[in-house]
């Protein structure tokens, strides 16, 4: 439960790696200890309080976050609520039964087959966008992993320094103008947006088609969603432990997606130094 | 003067006499590496260090459900579909064995994190296993408490007890050689309160019973944990939110790092960066996170109960209804407010009146003093360094308990549950 927030921000995307082995030393402060008789240390003595104890931090940001536009939310919530289900009766045996059967050297290549066939609405889009470093670094990791990584069973170009980049035509849009649009629960899919399922649309069954038939596009696109509700198991408790996960969901979306239209770089505003803040309180007074 | 010594030795000895029969780990020999209460409260052990569990694929185990407040299904509306029957999870041995209950924190429902890792400890030591929810998560609320306005813990036990029994009823082919009984946090003092019921209901004859970090005095904790959210922050200003600040922390993380990297090592390296949270941070994340559960509880127990306080009684709520606009009023209530508005009117309408004294007297560890101090089953393990603890609680373990209590010199709430020495020691005691 303490992780959420934590949580909400390092799921903005997946991507696996290890850490390396290092011994832990904190650049926190160190929580002075107090002497008690009892052995009590009292941790929250190091800290430093508000003197009023009244600070509406927490208010403010808790009812900033929860200011979504959400039209449609109604209705959302009742196909949130039919997805439930449907995971629950119809998704998840699948899924298990797909994971049961397929031993998981197999189920990898399957996963990199899907990841290097997506790689081509990935190129269109990075070009769409006209981005021509990415647009490179993606044909290079095509023409690896198709020809090294025989059809894209593997995935060498990772490994060889060109990790993967998704772009979608959501985000296209995005570069290109168009806005958000209203938050939509999709049945059967998921969160998306008017603008994103827009993309998704484009993405999973137009541009397939410079490589595939249409029945390939669709066999392809039930494999896919198969892989990645398997990959999304893990972090299922999240959910369990909001009282409201329609919201919780709505909040992660909006997140993903703001840390995806910036490849990562969402603007930040820069802190401004304490000095800086007590002049301008004082100015304004 | 000579009299003064022997004072002085007098009252040494008494003290010592009292205290040390407890068993104090020793910080040097501990080896848990996260000193700081909160980085540990947040991180728990680091993976390395962890106890060896088996994996979800190796434990045979389903979720079950049990209606055991039928009139629910009519009253609740229709937005909690999800929880108008109580879910609970099951880890089944497939010959005789003991099964062990675990009880959850804080607002946690069955399936949180620590419930799940206790579950793998107590698996893989050959016991069946039953989670059950906390009775201030909504879903136990919901469906399985008979006043939804949890913190008298008498109350709570007598309802965790019906659903234990419950429990058994629905699970009558396993075949369980004795039972047991654990919690950590809000749900050790719950399973205090259990075992005492147990004595005289006499349905479980719960052989051993572990309680992990409770609090002592109910009221000091919720106060500790309503004020973490006060600290003083830097970086907040008119324009970045606390949340927007630690999102900011963790993207330039992220961005210095050059990827993104979901393990269990993220919050360590997290912390040893830079972009690391000071301990007003972790303190106001975890208060944050606290106050998430609380707002969570009044708003069950308001709308269950028709107190029209956050959730206007008679207000049409549908399948499709926001609940944003409740949810935002939830949000400013803390545990004070909670226990203010909606559990005292109600304890004291009950029980003809008291005070809060009383009734912080009635419902945290005071009330079970000489049970506790004369029942050699029940043992408890606890941090020197608990944020959940005020002066004089680790004293009163210390007097209550004797030996059976162990101090560990870190690991903040709960953090160093699943180090391996803590997991080690949890399985001991019920093994011996």
């Amino acid at each position: 439960m303490a992780k959420r927030l934590l949580l909400i921000a390092a799921l903005l995307c997946a991507g696996v790696a290890h850490a390396d082995d290092a011994p832990i030393v904190s650049k926190a402060a160190p929580v002075q200890r107090v002497d008690n008789p009892d052995g009590f240390t009292e941790p929250l003595k190091s800290l430093k309080f508000n003197p009023g104890l009244d600070a509406q931090e927490f208010e403010r940001s808790s009812l900033n976050a929860l200011n979504v536009y959400d039209p449609l939310e109604s209705w959302n919530r009742r196909v949130y609520h039919f997805n439930y289900r449907f995971d629950e009766w119809v998704f998840l045996p699948v899924v298990n039964g797909y994971k049961y059967i397929t031993p998981s050297f197999v189920r990898t290549g399957v996963s990199n087959f899907f990841s290097n066939l997506g790689d081509i609405p990935n190129l269109v889009n990075s070009l769409l966008q006209f981005k021509g470093k990415r647009s490179m670094e993606t044909t290079g990791r095509l023409i690896i992993n198709t020809t090294l990584g025989i059809a894209g069973l593997w995935d060498p170009a990772t490994k060889m320094g060109l990790p993967k980049q998704s772009e979608d035509f959501g985000q296209t849009l995005g570069v290109w103008g168009v806005g958000d649009g209203a938050y939509v629960m999709l049945p059967g899919m998921g969160p998306s947006t008017l603008r994103n399922f827009t993309g998704d649309m484009v993405d999973n069954f137009v541009l397939p088609e410079i490589a595939l038939t249409t029945p390939q596009t669709i066999l392809v696109f039930a494999l896919r969603a198969v892989e990645t509700r398997a990959s999304l198991i893990p972090q299922e408790s999240l959910l369990n432990e909001s009282l409201d996960p329609y919201t919780f969901v709505k909040d992660v979306y909006y997140q993903r997606q703001l840390y995806e239209v910036y490849d990562g770089n969402p603007p930040i505003k820069e802190e401004p130094e304490a000095d800086d803040y007590d002049d301008d309180f004082l100015e304004n007074l | 003067m000579l009299r003064f010594l022997r004072l002085a030795a007098l009252s040494g000895g008494l003290f010592l006499s009292a205290s040390v029969m407890a068993v104090d780990i020793d910080p040097s020999s501990y080896g848990f590496p996260l000193t700081n209460p909160f980085e540990a409260t947040i991180a728990t052990t680091p993976p390395d260090l962890r106890a060896k569990v088996p994996d979800d694929a190796d434990i045979d185990q389903d979720d079950y459900s049990l209606t055991l407040r039928p009139d629910r299904e009519f009253t609740l509306p229709d937005n909690f579909w999800a929880v108008k029957k109580l879910r609970y999870r099951l880890a089944k041995q497939d010959h005789p064995a003991p099964l062990i209950f675990l009880i959850a924190g804080t607002g946690a429902p069955y399936n949180s994190t620590l419930n799940e890792y206790l579950k793998r400890l107590y698996y893989g030591a050959g016991y069946n296993v039953v989670q059950l929810s906390s009775p201030t998560s909504y879903d136990f609320m919901s469906a399985a408490s008979r006043f939804a306005t949890p913190g008298v813990t008498k109350e709570d036990a007598e309802d965790l007890y019906r659903v234990m029994q419950a429990v058994r009823a629905q699970q009558n082919k396993l075949q369980v050689t004795e039972y047991y009984l654990t919690g950590y946090s809000l749900g050790a003092l719950d399973a205090a309160f259990v075992s005492k019921l147990d004595e005289t209901r006499r349905s479980f004859n719960f052989k051993k019973v572990l309680l992990i970090n409770p609090p002592v005095n109910l009221y000091t904790s919720i106060t500790n944990l309503d004020k973490m959210v006060q600290t003083e922050v830097k970086g907040i200003t008119n324009s970045t939110t606390f949340y927007e600040l630690v999102l900011q922390k963790l993207t330039r993380y992220f961005r210095e790092k050059g990827y993104i990297d979901l393990n269990d090592a993220l919050l360590y390296d997290f912390q040893q960066s830079k972009q690391h949270l000071s301990n007003e941070q972790m303190a106001m994340l975890i208060g944050t996170s606290f106050r998430f559960s609380a707002a969570d509880i009044a708003f069950t127990s308001d709308l269950i109960n028709r107190r029209g306080l956050i959730t206007p009684p008679k207000t049409p709520i549908s399948e499709g209804t926001s609940l944003t606009p409740f949810l935002k009023r939830a949000l400013q209530c803390d545990f004070d407010c909670y226990v203010t508005e909606q559990v005292i009117p109600m304890w004291r309408a009950r029980t003809d009146g008291g005070s809060l004294l009383q009734l912080v007297d009635q419902v945290s560890l005071y009330a079970l003093k000489d049970y506790l101090s004369t029942s050699k089953k029940i043992a408890v393990m606890h941090n020197a360094d608990d944020v959940i603890l005020g002066p004089g609680d680790l004293g009163f373990l210390r007097k209550t308990f004797g030996d059976r209590l162990t101090v560990y010199p870190y690991g903040g709430h709960c953090g160093n549950m699943n180090y391996r020495v803590n997991s080690d020691a949890m399985l001991e005691f019920f093994r011996g």
